[in-house]
């Protein structure tokens, strides 16, 4: 063994602490402290509980909101159908109207023809 | 290049077929009316009437079955694929333009079309014919053209057009007796125009 090596050993051996060392540790420690009391305001302390009602209440309210908006919208679009109709039956009324008008107009000139007879067939020819 | 020459061929002809389509889904029978929008402006009065399929169909559940008119109209309509009305009034003479009639007036001498009456009117001037197209023994479309001096209507009515029902419209609308014989073929011979 070396003399590094015994000069090492002889520095690293181990020591027993001096006579009173453990008690001026724990004097040297601040005091030991009372655990913080939690106090709620009052404000949270009056706060109603949120009851499952409640927690339903907006998706209550979007649902709602969504089913107005639905049957409002086919109630508009029922109404522009309803509008749509009356006035296309209203043009299929003008127009056979004026196909009758002008069918009649066709019938009164056919009548008003003398039916030709056998002579004006012969003359004709 | 010859592919990039391809692919321009290509979109041409494919949207060329896009601005054909509307034309190729002109049903047999419909006429191709002019829109006389100029002339909707020097008109007294006017009338155009076009209810395709989709609103003759909703015109047809609009009407009021309580009224006889309508109710005749609804046993009419059911059938029909297409009502064309073009009726335009004047307060001077011929101020339209006779070529466009004439131009519906061509269309009619298609196969399949036959002059159910054709009147001219040498004293007041007036011409009405009335066309039938024939298919298959049952008339599918109706054709009114009507010309006054100070007056003109061109009607295209398309669908089966039952010869039966039309009978029955007889007074209602104030359409007159026609003589059609229900379930027989239209005649297709011309009627005898008269003073002329």
């Amino acid at each position: 063994m070396s003399d590094v090596e015994n000069e090492l050993r002889r520095a690293l051996r181990p020591v027993d602490p001096p006579a009173g060392f453990a008690e001026r540790v724990m004097r040297a420690l601040p005091p030991q402290r009372p655990p913080a009391t939690v106090t709620p305001l009052d404000i949270v302390r009056t706060a109603p509980r949120v009851t499952a009602w409640r927690r339903l209440m907006t998706p209550a309210a979007l649902a709602a909101s969504l089913v107005v908006a639905v049957m409002l919208g086919q109630q508009v679009a029922f109404e522009r159908e309803q509008r749509a109709g009356l006035a296309a039956s209203r043009e299929l009324m003008q127009a056979l109207r004026v196909t009758s008008q002008k069918l009649d107009d066709a019938y009164r000139a056919v009548q008003s023809t003398p039916p030709r007879t056998q002579e004006d067939e012969e003359n004709r020819s | 290049m010859n592919a990039r020459k391809a692919l321009c061929f290509t979109a041409l002809g494919l949207a060329a077929m896009g601005l054909a389509s509307p034309a190729m889904a002109q049903t047999r029978g419909q006429l191709r009316l002019p829109e006389f929008a100029a002339l909707a402006k020097k008109a007294t009065e006017s009338v155009n009437v076009t209810l395709a399929p989709q609103v003759l169909g909703l015109a047809c559940r609009f009407l009021d079955k309580s009224e006889p008119d309508e109710a005749a109209a609804q046993q009419i309509c059911t059938s029909l694929t297409g009502i064309y009305v073009r009726k335009y009034s004047f307060d001077t003479d011929y101020a339209y333009p006779k070529e466009d009639i004439e131009g519906v007036r061509r269309q009619l001498s298609a196969p399949g079309w036959s002059q159910l009456v054709g009147a001219r009117s040498k004293k007041d001037q007036t011409d009405v014919d009335v066309y039938l197209l024939i298919d298959g023994g049952q008339a599918k479309s109706l054709a009114i053209i009507a010309s006054e001096p100070r007056e003109f209507v061109i009607v295209n009515i398309v669908g089966s057009i039952d010869l039966e029902k039309l009978h029955e419209l007889e007074g209602k609308f104030g359409v007159p007796e026609l003589q059609i014989e229900a379930g027989e073929k239209a005649p297709a011979a011309k009627a005898p125009a008269p003073n002329k």
